[in-house]
C-alpha cells in the first residue's frame, strides 16, 4: 500500500508539472467549528480552513470559508470536481428539538406507541431520571381505523375520511411535517402508501414520511421512531441543502454536491432530502472513514480508530480496512453517555462509542475521595483554565501543559496564547484534597481519563467477541494523538499509528468516502421454509432500488459492489445477528451457503453454536457501493524533511516518576524511513504526538508514523 | 468510625481510581461475554445475571453496574457458603464450585450461582463469581403452584462443578436428565464458567502489572471509602425510627408487609417483624432475595451513585422474622419470589418518607405483569409466548411517575408486530390508561389498557401473572393512590390468580395499574394541569 501510494505520488507529480489542478472538498460542520479541507489530486497538495461555525444559518460559514480558500489560495472554482458534506446540523436541531412541528398518523389503539415507548429504563438506581419525551407528543397523533394483518393480509380496509379528518385536525394545530406508520407495514406497505397518496393529494404542502420508505422493518415502535425523527428534520433539510447548493453555485463551484451518510457512504441531494434521517451521524462517520484509510496506509488488518477532541472521544473499530457498520443506534440521548437514554434509529451507521472524555474534561475530587474526570467538560467556551478566557476548573488539557506534553509556546501552531500559570493555579485544591505533588495531580487526571477511554474500549470490543490486544490504535483531532500511547499501553496494544495531519484527519475522511446505499426489508422466515423465488425477488428489488440512487449521483452503477446481508437467529431468540452473505442468486441450493455463513457468524461473535436450533432470517439487506474517486489520498508536505529535531524540554513520564529531557520534532520534517526512540514528542500544527520511554517508532513512507509501544 | 479515618489510605486517590475502574470493566467484560455466549434470553434481555469479583474471604469488591437488583449483595453472600463448605485449603486451582440451593443463592432454584478461586503464585488471592437464571431447571416452571422445593424442581447442593479444571460428569449426567433444554442449560453452564476464567485471567494479568501478591489492600480501600461514604449519607438523615406498612395482592389472602427502619447515627437498621407468615404456595422470598431488594431501596436513597459493593452496605443490618414470608424456611417454595420483593424498595421509600421525603418516589404499578399464553395456532403448531407489561411508576417530589415502565426491574416490552407474529391474537389496542395515575402535586404514572382478542378456532390457555388488583400504589406526602389493575375477559372482571381459557373469538383485556401521586393534588401547577388535557 506504502509502494502504491508513493507511486501515486509521483504520477501525481508528473500531472501536476503539465498544470492542471483537480480538487475535492469536504465541508464539515461541527458544534463549535467548520473545517473545510481542499484536497487537489493532481499534486497532492492540501489547503485547510477553520471558521466558526454560523448556527443561525450553517451555509454561511461553509460559504465564507470556501471563498476565503479560493480568494487566498488562488484556486479556480472550474478545477473543483466534487464536493463532500458532512454536518450536525440535523442532530442538533434533534438535540435542541428544533425540528419541524411533526405529527404522527397511525392505526388506530396506537396512539401512545412513542409515550409507551420500550418501557425499560436507562439506569435502576436513580428514581429521578428522565426518559426522553416524544418527538410527536400525544395531541398530535391521528389514529385511522385499518388494519394489516401480520402475514400482510388485509383485516380491516384503510378508512380514507378519517385519515383525512384526522390530518387535517394536525394541520389546524400547526403540523407542517407528518409521519405515516401502521401496523405490519413491512409486509404490507399498501395502507401507507394509499394514505400518503391521499394526504398528499389534500394537502400538497405537508411534508410526508411514511415508514415503509424509511425504515421497513418489523417493531413498530423503532420504526416509528426513526420515521417520526426523519419528518422532524425533513423540512430543514430541505431548505438548507437547496440554499447550500445555490450558494455553492454562486461561488462558481459547479461541481456536484454530495452527502456524507452515517455509514460512511456517500449520496446525492435529493436522496439526502428524502431520508435525512440518514445524515444524522455523518459528522462523526468521517472520522472513522479516515482510521480505516490510514490504518490501511500502515497495512493494519484491525485498527481501534480513537478520535478525542475537546469535550468527547469516541472509538471506533475497523476490521479488514473497513468501519464497522451498525443497522441501529440512538440518537439525542437525555443522558450523554448512557446507553438507553436516547431515541432508537433503525438506520445504518459506521459503530462508535462515545465517552465523555475529552480536553477540556474537569477534574474534580469525588465523594469517596477518589480523583474523578469527567464527564463534566469546559467545552470551548470558558474552555480549560491554561486558555485564559475565565475558565478556573482544572481539566486534561491543562494537566497536559503541566505535563510538558503540550508546549504553551507552539500550541494550535503557536496561534493561541497559553497562560500555565492559570493552569497550574486551577490545580491546587486537587493537590490540597489528595495531598499530591502538582506532577503527580497532573497525571493522575491524566492516567485517570485514559483509564475511563481505555476501559470503554476493552468493554466495546469484548462485547463484539473480539481481543483489544489484536487491534492498532490510530488516533485522530486535537487531544487523540496525547492520549493514544497511554491508552494503547493500557489495552495491551503493541502498535500506534499516527496519520499525517491527525488533528484535521477526520475532515480528510470525507474525501475518501464511496457512495453508497443501503436498503433493507423484512422477510420473516424459518431458513428450512424459505420461498426462494420470493427471497431472491426482494432481494432484486432493494438492489434494483440502491442502484438507482448510486445512477443519481452520476457514478457509474457498473462497477458496483453488491453485498447481500440478512438479520438472522436460532428460531426463539430475541436478538438478530446481521451476517454478509455469500452472493445470489439464490435458489434453495443456497441454503448450506446462508446457513454456514450465519453459523460461522455466530461462532465469531459468541464463541459457539447451540447443538441444535432451527435458523430464521427477520430482515435481509442490501449494500451497494461504488468507489467515488479511483485516486488515493497522498498528503503531500510529510515524509521529505531533514531530520525534524526542534529542541528538548522536560516531559512527566511515570516510568520516571519526574520530569525527563525529551526530544521534540516537527513532524513535517521528519524524513521518512527514519526510527527513533522514545520518550519523544513530535509537533504538528493541530495536534501533538506524545510517545513513551521505551517505545520505538518509524516514520512511514505514507506519512504515518508507527509507534512500538513498549510493554513493561 | 473514627478507627476509619484514623487509617492512613493504603492507596492513592489516583491508583486506586484507576484500579478500580480496571476492575468494574473486567467484569463487565466478563458480563458482556456471558450476555453474548448465553442461549437464556431473560439473562439476554433482561440481564437476569450477575458477574463480580471477591476478595479472599468472599467479600465482594466490584459487580457491573447493570446487574438487576435481585443480586445486589447476594453473590458475595454464596461464596461464603462455598467457603464453608469447602476451606481454602481443600480448594485447588480449576476448581469451580456451584449450587442454586435458593437460601444460599438467590430464592428460587433457576438461579445457578458458580464460583471459581482464582490463584496467584499458589495462594487464593479472590473468587470470580456468576449467577444467571437458567433457560429451564425441571419442575413446575416459574408457576406459584409450587408447594416446596421439591415440586419447584431441580436441586443443586453445594458441590464442585470442576475439581481441578475436570468437569464432573455424573453431574451433568443428571442434570440433562432433570431439564427440559438439556443443550441450553449445559450451554449457558459453560458460558458462566468462561465468564469467570476471564475474570480470572484478567486479573492475573492486571496483578503482575502492578506487582500486587494480593487484593488486601485495594478491597480494603473499596470497602473503607464505600462504608464511608454510606455511613456519611446516613448520618444526613434525622435519627428516629420510621415504620410503613401495606398489604399485597397474595394469592388466597392479602399479605401484610411491615418494615421499620432505625436510623442511628450513622447506622441503619431494618426490621420487618410483624410481616405475614410464610404462605405455602411459591410465593415467598428468602432471606437472600429479602436482603437484595432492601439494599436496593437503600442504595437509590443513599448512594445510587457510588458501584456496588459490600463496604457500602456495612453499616446496615437487616432483620426478618425466619417463617415469614420475607425468610421462609426449607423447604417451602419461593419460586414466584419477585411477587412480593418487588414491593421491597417501596416498603423501604415509605418508610423513609418521613425521614427523607425529598429522595424516595410513591408506589409504582409493579411487580410486573405478565400473561403465559399456550395453544395451538392455525398451522397446527404449539405455541406458548409470555407477554411482559408495565404499569405506571411512582411521583417524586420534583416530577411525576414514568408511565407504562418496569420499575424496579427492567424488562422490556414484546412489540405488538412481533407478538402478532408469534401468537395467534390481534393486539386491538395497547394505549394508556387515562387518569389512572394517583392525583397530586406531581401525579403517578399512568398504568396501560391492553385488549387482546384470538384469532383462531381453537382455545388458548392463559397464566398471568397480575398484582396491585386489590391493593392500590399509595401516594407519598398527601398524593393520593393510583387505580388498582383489573383483568377483564370477555368483558366481565376475572380473578388474575386462577387459569383461564381464550375461546374463540374471546377477548381479554389487561388494565396494569398506575403509580401513587406525590404531594397535595391543589398543589399541581398549571402547565401541568394542563399537559394533563393531553392524557385525558
Amino acid at each position: 500500500m506504502a509502494d502504491a501510494g508513493q507511486l501515486k505520488c509521483d504520477e501525481a507529480v508528473t500531472k501536476a508539472a503539465k498544470g492542471k489542478a483537480n480538487f475535492s472538498v469536504g465541508l464539515d460542520i461541527g458544534g463549535t467549528f467548520t473545517d473545510i479541507v481542499f484536497y487537489d489530486q493532481v499534486s497532492g497538495r492540501h489547503l485547510n480552513r477553520k471558521v466558526l461555525t454560523t448556527h443561525e444559518d450553517p451555509s454561511l460559514g461553509v460559504i465564507e470559508g470556501v471563498r476565503q480558500v479560493i480568494d487566498s489560495e488562488g484556486v479556480d472554482p472550474a478545477s473543483v470536481d466534487r464536493v463532500i458534506h458532512a454536518t450536525t446540523l440535523f442532530t442538533n436541531a434533534l438535540i435542541e428539538r428544533k425540528g419541524a412541528e411533526t405529527g404522527l398518523v397511525t392505526t388506530e389503539g396506537f396512539r401512545d406507541l412513542l409515550e409507551i415507548a420500550r418501557e425499560r429504563k436507562y439506569e435502576i438506581y436513580d428514581v429521578f431520571i428522565e426518559m426522553p419525551s416524544p418527538i410527536v407528543p400525544r395531541n398530535l397523533v391521528a389514529e385511522v381505523p385499518g388494519r394489516i394483518g401480520p402475514r400482510g393480509e388485509e383485516e380491516r380496509p384503510l378508512d380514507l375520511p378519517a385519515l383525512v379528518a384526522g390530518t387535517e385536525q394536525l394541520v389546524k394545530q400547526g403540523v407542517t411535517s407528518v409521519a405515516v406508520v401502521f401496523l405490519h407495514s413491512y409486509v404490507n406497505p399498501s395502507h401507507e402508501r394509499a394514505a400518503v397518496a391521499e394526504i398528499q393529494r389534500r394537502f400538497p404542502s405537508l411534508s410526508i414520511s411514511a415508514s415503509c420508505e424509511v425504515a421497513p422493518e418489523i417493531r413498530e415502535y423503532e420504526r416509528a421512531s426513526t420515521t417520526v425523527i426523519n419528518a422532524y428534520v425533513k423540512p430543514l433539510a430541505q431548505n438548507y441543502l437547496d440554499r447550500l447548493a445555490a450558494q455553492l453555485a454562486a461561488t462558481k463551484i459547479l461541481a456536484p454536491l454530495f452527502m456524507m451518510l452515517s455509514n460512511g457512504g456517500l449520496t446525492h441531494v435529493a436522496e439526502a432530502k428524502r431520508v435525512p434521517v440518514q445524515l444524522l451521524e455523518s459528522g462523526p462517520a468521517a472520522g472513522a472513514l479516515a482510521g480505516a484509510f490510514f490504518g490501511r496506509g500502515s497495512k493494519v488488518d484491525h485498527v481501534l480508530a480513537f478520535d478525542m477532541g475537546g469535550t468527547t472521544a469516541k472509538l471506533s473499530v475497523v476490521d479488514d480496512g473497513e468501519p464497522v457498520v451498525a443497522y441501529r443506534f440512538e440518537a439525542a440521548r437525555e443522558k450523554r453517555f448512557a446507553e438507553g437514554s436516547g431515541l432508537p434509529v433503525i438506520i445504518s451507521v459506521i459503530e462508535l462509542i462515545e465517552i465523555g472524555a475529552g480536553g477540556g474534561s474537569i477534574a474534580s475530587v469525588d465523594e469517596l475521595g477518589l480523583l474523578k474526570v469527567g464527564p463534566r467538560s469546559a467545552g470551548s467556551q470558558p474552555g480549560p483554565a491554561a486558555y485564559g478566557r475565565g475558565g478556573q476548573l482544572p481539566t486534561v488539557t491543562d494537566a497536559d501543559f503541566i505535563l510538558g506534553y503540550l508546549d504553551p509556546g507552539f500550541f494550535a501552531g503557536g496561534t493561541m496564547k497559553i497562560d500555565l500559570d492559570a493552569a497550574k493555579k486551577a490545580f491546587e485544591p486537587i493537590c490540597k484534597a489528595t495531598g499530591m505533588s502538582l506532577p503527580e495531580a497532573a497525571w493522575g487526571v491524566h492516567d485517570v481519563v485514559n483509564e475511563n477511554m481505555a476501559s470503554a474500549a476493552r468493554v466495546h470490543v469484548a462485547e463484539r467477541g473480539k481481543d483489544p490486544r489484536d487491534y492498532a490504535l490510530l488516533p485522530t483531532g486535537g487531544a487523540g494523538p496525547v492520549h493514544a500511547y497511554s491508552v494503547a499501553a493500557k489495552l495491551g496494544l503493541k502498535r500506534v499509528i499516527c496519520p499525517p495531519a491527525a488533528g484535521v484527519a477526520s475532515s480528510l475522511g470525507l474525501l475518501m468516502a464511496p457512495a453508497r446505499v443501503d436498503r433493507a426489508a423484512t422477510f420473516l422466515t424459518l431458513l428450512d421454509e424459505t420461498d426462494w423465488p420470493a427471497l431472491e425477488g426482494v432481494f432484486r428489488k432493494i438492489e434494483a432500488d440502491a442502484r438507482d440512487v448510486i445512477a443519481g449521483t452520476g457514478l457509474d452503477p457498473k462497477g458496483a459492489r453488491i453485498d447481500r446481508l440478512a438479520d438472522m437467529r436460532y428460531a426463539g431468540q430475541g436478538f438478530e445477528l446481521v451476517v454478509f452473505l455469500p452472493e445470489g442468486p439464490y435458489s434453495a441450493k443456497s441454503r448450506d451457503g446462508i446457513a454456514a455463513a450465519f453459523e460461522a457468524a455466530y461462532r465469531a461473535t459468541f464463541g459457539r453454536t447451540p447443538r441444535s436450533g432451527s435458523i430464521e432470517i427477520v430482515n435481509i439487506r442490501a449494500c451497494v457501493r461504488v468507489a467515488a474517486s479511483a485516486k488515493n489520498v497522498v498528503l503531500k508536505g510529510f515524509g521529505s524533511g531533514d531530520g525534524g529535531l526542534k529542541g528538548r524540554r522536560p516531559v512527566w513520564f511515570p516510568e520516571t516518576k519526574g520530569y525527563t529531557e525529551t526530544a521534540v520534532y516537527d513532524r513535517y520534517r521528519l524524513p521518512s524511513g527514519v526510527e527513533h526512540d522514545g520518550p519523544a514528542v513530535i509537533e504538528e500544527r493541530e495536534s501533538t504526538l506524545v510517545i513513551g520511554p521505551g517505545a520505538t517508532f518509524r516514520v512511514e513512507a505514507t506519512g504515518n508514523l508507527a509507534i512500538d509501544v513498549f510493554q513493561a | 468510625m473514627a478507627k476509619h479515618e484514623a487509617n492512613p489510605p493504603r492507596l492513592d486517590a489516583v491508583t486506586l481510581r484507576v484500579l478500580w475502574t480496571r476492575l468494574i470493566s473486567i467484569v463487565n467484560e466478563a458480563s458482556a461475554a456471558l450476555v453474548r455466549t448465553s442461549f437464556s434470553t431473560l439473562v439476554r434481555e433482561t440481564y437476569d445475571f450477575s458477574v463480580i469479583l471477591t476478595d479472599e474471604n468472599g467479600q465482594g469488591i466490584v459487580q457491573p453496574p447493570a446487574s438487576i437488583p435481585a443480586f445486589i449483595g447476594t453473590l458475595p453472600a454464596t461464596v461464603r457458603h462455598f467457603l464453608a463448605e469447602f476451606p481454602v485449603s481443600e480448594l485447588v486451582p480449576g476448581d469451580v464450585l456451584i449450587t442454586n440451593d435458593p437460601w444460599m443463592g438467590t430464592g428460587h432454584l433457576a438461579d445457578v450461582s458458580v464460583a471459581k478461586p482464582i490463584f496467584l503464585d499458589g495462594k487464593v488471592v479472590g473468587f470470580a463469581a456468576s449467577v444467571a437464571h437458567a433457560p429451564d431447571m425441571g419442575g413446575r416452571t416459574g408457576s406459584t403452584e409450587s408447594r416446596d422445593v421439591f415440586e419447584e424442581g431441580f436441586q443443586i447442593p453445594v458441590m464442585k462443578l470442576c475439581n481441578a479444571g475436570t468437569p464432573d460428569a455424573t453431574f451433568i449426567k443428571v442434570l440433562r436428565r432433570n431439564v427440559r433444554a438439556p443443550d441450553e442449560v449445559e450451554g449457558d453452564l459453560w458460558a458462566q464458567v468462561s465468564a469467570l476464567e476471564l475474570i480470572e485471567n484478567r486479573l492475573i494479568a492486571l496483578m503482575r502489572h502492578y506487582h500486587m501478591t494480593s487484593l488486601r489492600d485495594v478491597a480494603g480501600e473499596i470497602h473503607d471509602r464505600s462504608e464511608r461514604a454510606m455511613r456519611n449519607a446516613i448520618r444526613d438523615m434525622p435519627d428516629g425510627t420510621y415504620d410503613y406498612e401495606f398489604a399485597t395482592d397474595g394469592l388466597d389472602d392479602p399479605v401484610k408487609i411491615r418494615i421499620a427502619i432505625t436510623v442511628k447515627g450513622d447506622e441503619l437498621e431494618v426490621d420487618f417483624a410483624g410481616t405475614s407468615p410464610q404462605v405455602d404456595k411459591a410465593l415467598n422470598s428468602a432471606f437472600c432475595y429479602t436482603y437484595a431488594y432492601t439494599m436496593f431501596g437503600l442504595k437509590c436513597v443513599l448512594s445510587p451513585e457510588i458501584p456496588n459493593n459490600e463496604g457500602a452496605f456495612r453499616p446496615i443490618r437487616m432483620r426478618a422474622p425466619e417463617g415469614s414470608v420475607l425468610n421462609h424456611r426449607f423447604p417451602t417454595s419461593g419460586c414466584s419470589r419477585s411477587m412480593l420483593g418487588h414491593y421491597l424498595p417501596f416498603a423501604v421509600f415509605g418508610a423513609l418518607s418521613r425521614a427523607v421525603p425529598n429522595r424516595i418516589i410513591a408506589g409504582s404499578g409493579s411487580p410486573i405483569w405478565s400473561v403465559l399464553m399456550r395453544g395451538v395456532n392455525e398451522r397446527g403448531a404449539q405455541f406458548a409466548n409470555k407477554l411482559f407489561y408495565n404499569g405506571g411508576t411512582g411521583a417524586s417530589h420534583r416530577r411525576d411517575g414514568m408511565n407504562a415502565t418496569s420499575w424496579p426491574s427492567n424488562i422490556s416490552l414484546t412489540p405488538t408486530e412481533v407478538v402478532e407474529q408469534l401468537v395467534p391474537v390481534r393486539v386491538v389496542h395497547k394505549k394508556l390508561r387515562p387518569n389512572s395515575g394517583g392525583e397530586g402535586q406531581y401525579r403517578g404514572g399512568h398504568g396501560q389498557d391492553i385488549l387482546l382478542q384470538s384469532k383462531i378456532d381453537t382455545p388458548i390457555f392463559m397464566v398471568f401473572l397480575a398484582e396491585r388488583t386489590k391493593h392500590a400504589a399509595p401516594g407519598i406526602a398527601g398524593g393520593q393512590a393510583g387505580d388498582c389493575g383489573a383483568l377483564v375477559i370477555d368483558g366481565v372482571p376475572a380473578d388474575p390468580k386462577k387459569q383461564h381459557v381464550l375461546k374463540p373469538g374471546g377477548t381479554v383485556l389487561m388494565r396494569t395499574p398506575g403509580g401513587g401521586g406525590f404531594g397535595d393534588p391543589k398543589g399541581r401547577a398549571a402547565h401541568l394541569r394542563a399537559s394533563d388535557a393531553k392524557y385525558a
